[in-house]
C-alpha cells in the first residue's frame, strides 16, 4: 500500500460519517487488497527460493536466512489482516503463525529441521546452504510433506478464515446499504463504488459504471452486454447481482447472487511486476472455462483460488475481457 | 601460448569459493580461493593477481580495506566486489574507491564470468571467445 493510501485509509478510519455502513465496506475491501498484496508477496518468496535452488546461482546461508525471515514476515502481515478481516478466527489464525515462526527458527537454528518434519523423503546435498534452502522449500511447498504443515497449506486456511469472515457481510444487508447510497449504475445492474470519495460522501447522484475512470472495470466490460445478460447485468429494473468497487486502476467485482460465489481482484496500472488478476470462485464455478491460459488454479474444500501474475498491460486487458465476456455474455 | 588470467577469490563463506573456481578453471584462470581476508591480504603482498574478487563484508578486514591494500601495492589490479542484500552504502563507497564493478548475491557463475570478461577486457587480456561461450556451468 503506498503512502498516500495509507494514509487516505488512515483518514477513513477517524471519520464519523453518516453512512458508516459504505466506509466500513471501503475500509474492508481496501483491507482484503492489502491481504492480497502479501500474500502475493509471498508467493514471490517461494519463487524466489525455488529459481535459486533449480538454478546454477550461487548463494549463502545468509540468502537462505534472509528468505525464511522475509517469509515469517509477510506472513506476520497476512494473519495480521486476515485478523482484522475476520476477527473470530484470530486465535486460531495466530497459533498456526507461531508454529511456523517455531519451525523457522529451528530451521535456522538447525535444530530439528522443519523441512524434515514428515518428509517421506529429501535429497541430502553436501553443501549445507543448499540443504537449507531445500529443507525452507519442503517447509514451505514441499509435495510430499503432510499438507496441513507447509506455509503454502497455511495460506490457505489463512485464506479461508478470510472468506468466510468476509461472506457474512451479507448480500441482502449490502443491497440495502447500496440502494439508499445512490451508488446503483444508471447503464448496468451493477453497484459502484469509488473506493475513496464514496468512503467520505455517498455520491449526490447515480452514475454510470461506463462513465468512471477506472482501467480495469473498462477492459472488462469492453465486450459485455448491456442488455440482460446470463448473470444478470442488464435489466436495470432489476436488483443488481454485481458490486464494483473501483479506483482508476483498482477493481473489486463481488457477487451478490445467492448461488454465485465470485470474488474478482486487479490491479491494472501498466507496471507488470505490480499488475495481478486474483479469483475466488465457490466449487460449482467453472473456472477452467472461464479464465484464459496462464492463471494458477487451487482448488480448497471451500471454493476455489486463481491468480496470475506480473501481467503486461496487453494480457490483463485480454483476460479481463474474457472474464467480462465469459461473466456478462 | 598467452600467459592465464590469474584470479584471487576471497569470499569467507566456503561455498562460493568452492562453487566459483571451477566456474572459473573452465575459461582458462588460474585461482587461488580464500575464506581468511588477512590470509589473502598476506599472498597479495607476494603476488600481484590480474583480478581479485571479494566478499564486501567480512570479519577482520572488509572489502573496502581489501581494494585500498591492492590499490597501493598493485594498482593495475581489477577489483570486483561481490555483495549481499543491505550492503548498498558499502558498495557505493567502493564505487568511490574505483572497485571495477559488482555483484550481487545470488548469482550464477556466467554472471561473474561476464564481468571478469570486462575486466580482462580492460587489461588489454581478452578471454578466449571460445572457452566463454561453452556449455554453461552446471553448478
Amino acid at each position: 500500500m503506498s503512502i498516500l493510501n495509507k494514509l487516505k485509509l488512515d483518514k477513513l478510519k477517524k471519520i464519523t460519517h453518516r453512512e458508516p455502513e459504505i466506509r466500513d465496506f471501503c475500509i474492508q475491501t481496501i483491507r482484503f487488497k492489502k491481504f492480497l498484496e502479501n500474500a502475493r508477496a509471498m508467493l514471490d518468496l517461494i519463487e524466489d527460493g525455488r529459481e535459486k535452488a533449480l538454478g546454477e546461482y550461487i548463494f549463502d546461508r545468509h540468502y537462505v536466512v534472509s528468505l525464511i525471515d522475509s517469509v515469517i514476515e509477510r506472513l506476520g502481515m497476512m494473519v495480521y489482516d486476515a485478523c482484522v478481516l475476520a476477527p473470530q478466527s484470530g486465535v486460531e489464525l495466530y497459533a498456526g503463525y507461531d508454529r511456523h515462526k517455531l519451525a523457522a527458527a529451528n530451521l535456522i537454528s538447525g535444530k530439528s529441521p522443519a523441512g524434515k518434519t514428515g518428509a517421506s523423503e529429501t535429497v541430502t546435498l553436501t553443501e549445507p546452504e543448499y540443504q537449507l534452502l531445500s529443507d525452507a522449500l519442503f517447509w514451505l511447498n514441499g509435495k510430499d510433506r503432510a499438507d496441513a504443515e507447509t506455509v503454502m497449506a497455511f495460506m490457505k486456511q489463512v485464506f479461508f478464515h478470510v472468506i468466510q469472515g468476509i461472506e457474512p457481510t451479507d448480500a441482502a444487508k449490502n443491497r440495502l446499504l447500496f440502494d439508499t447510497s445512490n451508488v446503483k449504475a444508471t447503464d448496468m445492474n451493477f453497484y459502484i463504488i469509488d473506493l475513496w470519495k464514496d468512503a467520505l460522501a455517498p455520491p449526490e447522484k447515480k452514475r454510470t459504471a461506463r462513465g468512471f475512470n477506472c482501467v480495469p472495470l473498462k477492459h472488462l466490460l469492453m465486450d459485455a452486454d448491456c442488455g440482460e445478460s446470463k448473470t444478470g447485468t442488464g435489466n436495470s429494473s432489476s436488483d443488481p447481482d454485481w458490486v464494483a468497487a473501483v479506483t482508476e486502476y483498482q477493481l473489486s467485482l463481488n457477487s451478490l447472487k445467492p448461488d454465485l460465489e465470485f470474488r474478482l481482484e486487479t490491479l491494472a496500472s501498466g507496471d507488470a511486476q505490480s499488475d495481478f488478476i486474483f479469483i475466488f470462485a465457490g466449487k460449482s464455478t467453472n473456472l477452467d472455462s472461464l479464465l484464459p491460459a496462464g492463471f494458477h488454479i487451487e482448488k480448497a474444500h471451500y471454493g476455489q483460488l486463481a491468480w496470475d501474475l506480473d501481467l503486461s498491460a496487453k494480457t490483463i486487458e485480454d483476460s479481463l475481457m474474457n472474464i467480462g465476456r465469459g461473466l456478462f455474455g | 601460448m598467452t600467459k592465464s588470467l590469474e584470479i584471487l577469490l576471497l569470499d569467507d563463506e566456503p561455498i562460493v569459493g568452492r562453487r566459483l573456481k571451477p566456474a572459473l578453471d573452465k575459461i582458462g584462470c588460474q585461482v587461488e580461493i580464500f575464506e581468511n581476508p588477512l590470509e589473502a591480504v598476506a599472498r597479495i603482498d607476494q603476488k600481484e593477481f590480474d583480478i581479485v574478487v571479494t566478499d564486501i563484508r567480512m570479519e577482520g578486514m572488509d572489502g573496502i580495506q581489501v581494494l585500498e591494500h591492492i590499490q597501493k601495492k598493485w594498482p593495475r589490479t581489477k577489483v570486483i566486489m561481490i555483495t549481499g542484500y543491505a550492503k548498498m552504502d558499502l558498495a557505493r563507497e567502493a564505487m568511490g574507491k574505483g572497485v571495477f564493478d559488482f555483484i550481487a548475491k545470488p548469482f550464477r557463475p556466467d554472471d561473474l564470468r561476464r564481468i571478469i570478461a570486462n575486466a580482462a577486457e580492460a587489461l588489454g587480456r581478452p578471454i578466449d571467445a571460445a572457452l566463454l561461450s561453452g556449455e554453461p556451468d552446471k553448478g
